[in-house]
């Protein structure tokens, strides 16, 4: 590995130390192999690393009862072991190289990032490809990873009541779809799935044609492409995943849910079922997601932190999804805060918006946010790789990145009012309480 | 930014002389030093890739170790109520100021420095100046915002209670440090907030935060005289008032002889949480490459001694690690995980199989060249963005480290060998002289416990930490 890079390390640092590192659609390069996968190179040498970004079209919206959480279990799974490169191996390999890696599974999808020092691409993009259809899964290596994730529910959610508090609230709003589960799946289902049943999960949704890479920083795209070409096109593609059919119906009443353990402090939560990213609403809601709950100026936290000190904090907002998913204000009650008197607050607060709008002067803010937030994101390689993978998953197109700010800006401030006529209403919310045992009524 | 040809020149020379693997490396561009007419320093690095600018400031002893003794969180509160109202403009203008032009603005207290944060677009970027200077120049102390923030914290420190991952930092730091300054809480306890007063806070803002005292770093698409006439109209206003208190330093770090064990009872934890400290190295020893290499491969990445013995082979626990904390005065380690109620016996036993083989074994050549490559290979996204170049300008120059800092550590991390790294482990992990903590269901654990001696209970419940 190390002498074969090392002529390439010096063509790089001379041909390219000098290039631009903007951030234009024309510096994007798209390639697509014959088993359908989409490749998207972005060089940039500022830095003389990698970032090599593998997302899946698959998460939690894809499961059933008692395989929820597997999407996240297989992401764990990816580490640990192949027929060519056994348990750890792809850690150890990828470490001794320079690099590191993390990866996550959100309701929609699954993505692996790695970052390593330009020397590692060919090592990465091996490893990368392996595992798309090698994993052995190693029934005794299964069972410590399900303690892994065990240990992780009970971290991220068993140990956390604002977690307990929005688990519950999500799978009270959401009936039907599969986004009636988190991501982390039921602890009952975590302690159950079989490993034939992962298997086949895996095999579903892990093929090249399901997937999507992305590689940004200092590489030269030609050798890039060679090496994709090398280790990719032998895997075969897959028959396309099952479209996800179950619509959440629409909600007819006012729903709530109310959890009893011991606590120093409640929480609080609030939902409304909001628009998936394809809906010609959804930019109208995201601004309204900035007017009520962004910074601390936003009516929120301004109403509920600052001025009747109902809360420690406020937070939420809409979700980018596939589907459509939740609006949701999380408050973190004060310990004698009265819940009633909270949640009627925010109410009035929704009301406000829906009688009189917003001001030009929130509608810009939100704009001048939009703007900011978009640079902000690209100050990485990591990070444009990012925005380029959520591009691709959640609108279809790295493209869409580039229209990002026209599409906010094609939303009309009266647009905003109707929005939350339309999505914020008595039939469409969902409250949640966790109330201290011992503690408030 | 982009690398000059001298600077591929000289990594080029590296990876031909160091290796057997070809490494990334990267260099913190050299800046340029400003020096305002209040005493202000200001290191400043023109970036054009993007239409941002970074700003950062440290103001020294305005930190938490430099608070009144028993008054945790008064520094903090002091860095919150500056952006809570100025002569000029409200609580509420100034984070709606801050808030429209879609930048980020913030002032926090770190342990030996105050820290100002600002990063926005370009062109607003004189705006933001403008409202950290008025921040930090005439702010307000309103009796309201300081009832506002002290009650804010207040109930904050019982929600941290609910969560025990979050909670046993601060039990942590409390048994540790015990009345050490640094052993200040940020977010202060119970019996300290009741203490503290306005004018306790007026008086900490008047005796530390002077702009003699000031080590700033602009970094961004910006032109350095557009810049200096953006400095000149704000920052380089600032005059401080009567007498600065005298900056101490820290005293030594406690040292501990013998086992310090303490366990908090949160009876409806499903999981049991450590944390486990012990004396560490002060910063800029020059043991720190030998104890870096060492602690990666013990506890400092994904496949390191801690993460594989207890998460990857046992799936004891989604994360363990280790770490190392330096100061002029000393340092300190820390390795930390979490289990389930009845693994937690099974899970220290462990940790204390491996802190002693490390001592007594050390590591295999490969892992020595395996974490040198990792540290290498990692560290050039740390000085990737505009703000970790200027945060890394402050930092060093606060340390007094020099800028070729990063390119001497990096240096010394090629030379560490086997030996070097073992050496470190028989100096650094702790064998009897420790502090433990554990937070979890006191009724589940106790009795796994019990062998490593006698705990001090708390209960969750009882105030302060």
């Amino acid at each position: 590995m190390p002498r074969k890079l090392l002529s390439f390390m010096i063509a790089v640092l001379v041909c390219a130390a000098f290039l631009p590192a903007q951030f234009r659609k024309e510096d994007i390069k798209v390639h697509k192999l014959d088993n359908g996968l989409k490749s998207l190179f972005l060089e940039d040498h500022d830095i003389p690393n990698v970032a090599l970004y593998t997302f899946f079209r698959v998460g939690s919206r894809n499961e059933r009862p008692g395989l929820t959480g597997v999407s996240h279990f297989i992401e764990h799974m990816m580490f640990n072991g192949t027929k060519k490169f056994g348990p750890g191996e792809f850690d150890r390999r990828m470490e001794f190289a320079g690099g590191s890696n993390n990866a996550f599974t959100s309701d929609d999808m699954t993505g692996y990032t790695d970052w390593f020092p330009a020397a590692a691409l060919e090592s990465m993009i091996e490893m990368e490809a392996d595992r798309i259809q090698g994993l052995i899964f190693d029934a005794e290596v299964l069972e410590s990873e399900r303690g892994v994730v065990a240990s992780e529910r009970r971290m991220s959610v068993e140990n956390n009541n604002d977690a307990i508090l929005a688990e519950n609230v999500r799978a009270t709003a959401i009936m039907a779809h599969p986004y009636h589960w988190d991501v982390i799946g039921w602890m009952s289902d975590i302690l159950s799935w079989k490993r034939d049943e992962v298997m086949a999960y895996y095999k579903t949704y892990y093929a090249p044609n399901n997937a999507v890479l992305i590689l940004v920083g200092d590489f030269d795209g030609a050798k890039a492409l060679e090496l994709i070409k090398k280790y990719y096109s032998g895997i075969p593609a897959g028959p396309p995943p099952p479209a996800v059919a179950t619509v959440e119906p629409p909600q007819q009443g006012p729903k709530s849910v109310v959890v009893r353990k011991p606590a120093q402090t409640p929480s609080f939560n609030m939902v409304f079922h909001a628009p998936s990213v394809s809906s010609p609403d959804f930019y109208a809601v995201e601004i309204l997601d900035f007017v009520l709950l962004s910074g601390e100026s936003s009516r929120l936290y301004k109403r509920l932190v600052r001025d009747e000190q109902l809360a420690i904090t406020v937070y939420g907002g809409v979700q980018d999804s596939i589907d459509p998913l939740l609006f949701a204000i999380s408050a973190k009650p004060r310990p004698e805060t009265d819940l009633d008197r909270l949640e009627a607050v925010i109410l009035e607060e929704i009301e406000k918006v829906k009688k009189e709008g917003i001001t030009e002067k929130e509608y810009q803010k939100a704009q001048n946010n939009v703007r900011s937030g978009f640079y902000f994101g690209l100050q990485s390689i990591s990070g444009k790789a990012n925005q380029i993978g959520q591009a691709e998953i959640l609108y279809g197109s790295y493209e869409a990145l580039f229209t990002e700010m026209d599409r906010y800006a094609a939303v009309k401030r009266e647009e905003v009012q109707e929005a939350a006529k339309t999505y914020l209403t008595e039939n469409n919310k969902t409250v949640g309480k966790l109330i201290p045992e011992g503690g408030q009524k | 930014m982009r690398r000059s040809a001298k600077i591929a020149l000289v990594l080029v020379l590296a990876v031909v002389v160091g290796a057997a693997v070809a490494r990334a490396a990267t260099k913190l561009p050299a800046p340029e030093k400003l020096v305002l007419k209040n005493g202000i320093t200001v290191y400043y690095l023109k970036s054009a890739d993007l239409p941002l600018v970074s700003f950062r400031m440290w103001i020294r002893g305005a930190g938490t170790a430099n608070e009144p003794a028993a008054l945790d969180g008064a520094a903090s509160l002091t860095a919150d109520l500056l952006m809570k109202g100025t002569a000029k403009m409200d609580a509420d203008a100034v984070a709606e100021a801050v808030d429209f032009m879609g930048a980020r603005l913030d002032i926090t207290a770190g342990d030996e420095y105050a820290s100002v944060s600002g990063e926005s677009l370009a062109e607003r970027f004189p705006r933001v100046m403008e409202i950290a200077a008025d921040c930090l120049m005439n702010p307000a102390f309103k009796e309201d915002e300081f009832a506002k923030e002290r009650k804010t914290r207040l109930d904050n420190i019982k929600a941290v209670k609910d969560n025990p991952g979050a909670a046993i930092r601060s039990y942590f730091v409390k048994a540790y440090y015990g009345g050490h300054p640094l052993g200040h809480l940020a977010n202060g306890t119970e019996t300290s907030l009741n203490k503290i007063t306005l004018a306790d806070i007026k008086s900490f803002y008047q005796k530390t935060y002077r702009p003699e005292r000031g080590i700033a770093a602009v970094v961004g698409n910006m032109e350095k005289a557009a810049l200096l006439d953006l400095l000149n109209a704000t920052i380089s206003q600032w005059k401080a008032a009567g007498a600065g208190s005298p900056i101490v330093a820290l005293p030594a770090l406690p040292k501990h002889a013998g086992r310090r064990l303490i366990l908090v009872d949160k009876p409806d934890a499903t999981q049991a949480y450590w944390i486990l400290g012990a004396s560490g190295y002060p910063l800029g020893d020059k043991i720190t490459p030998r104890a870096s290499v060492m602690n990666t491969l013990f506890g400092g990445r994904f496949t390191s001694w801690l993460s594989t013995e207890l998460r990857i082979k046992r799936g004891l626990t989604y994360g363990a690690g280790s770490n190392f904390q330096t100061w002029k005065a000393g340092g300190i380690f820390m390795a930390n995980s979490y289990t389930k109620n009845d693994k937690i016996g099974e899970m220290l036993d462990i940790v204390f199989e491996l802190l002693s083989k490390a001592r007594k074994e050390g590591f295999a050549a490969e892992e020595i060249e395996s974490a040198r490559n990792y540290m290498l290979g990692q560290f050039p996204p740390t000085l990737e963005t505009n703000s970790s170049k200027a945060t890394a300008y402050v930092r060093l120059a606060f340390h007094n480290l020099g800028f070729d800092y990063y390119d001497k550590y990096l240096a010394g991390i090629q030379a560490v060998t086997g030996q070097l790294a073992k050496d470190a482990a028989a100096v650094l992990l702790p064998e009897s002289n420790f502090v433990l903590v554990v937070v979890g269901k006191a009724a589940d654990i106790k009795k796994q416990l019990e062998k490593y001696g006698t705990w001090i209970e708390k209960k969750i419940t009882d105030p302060d930490f």
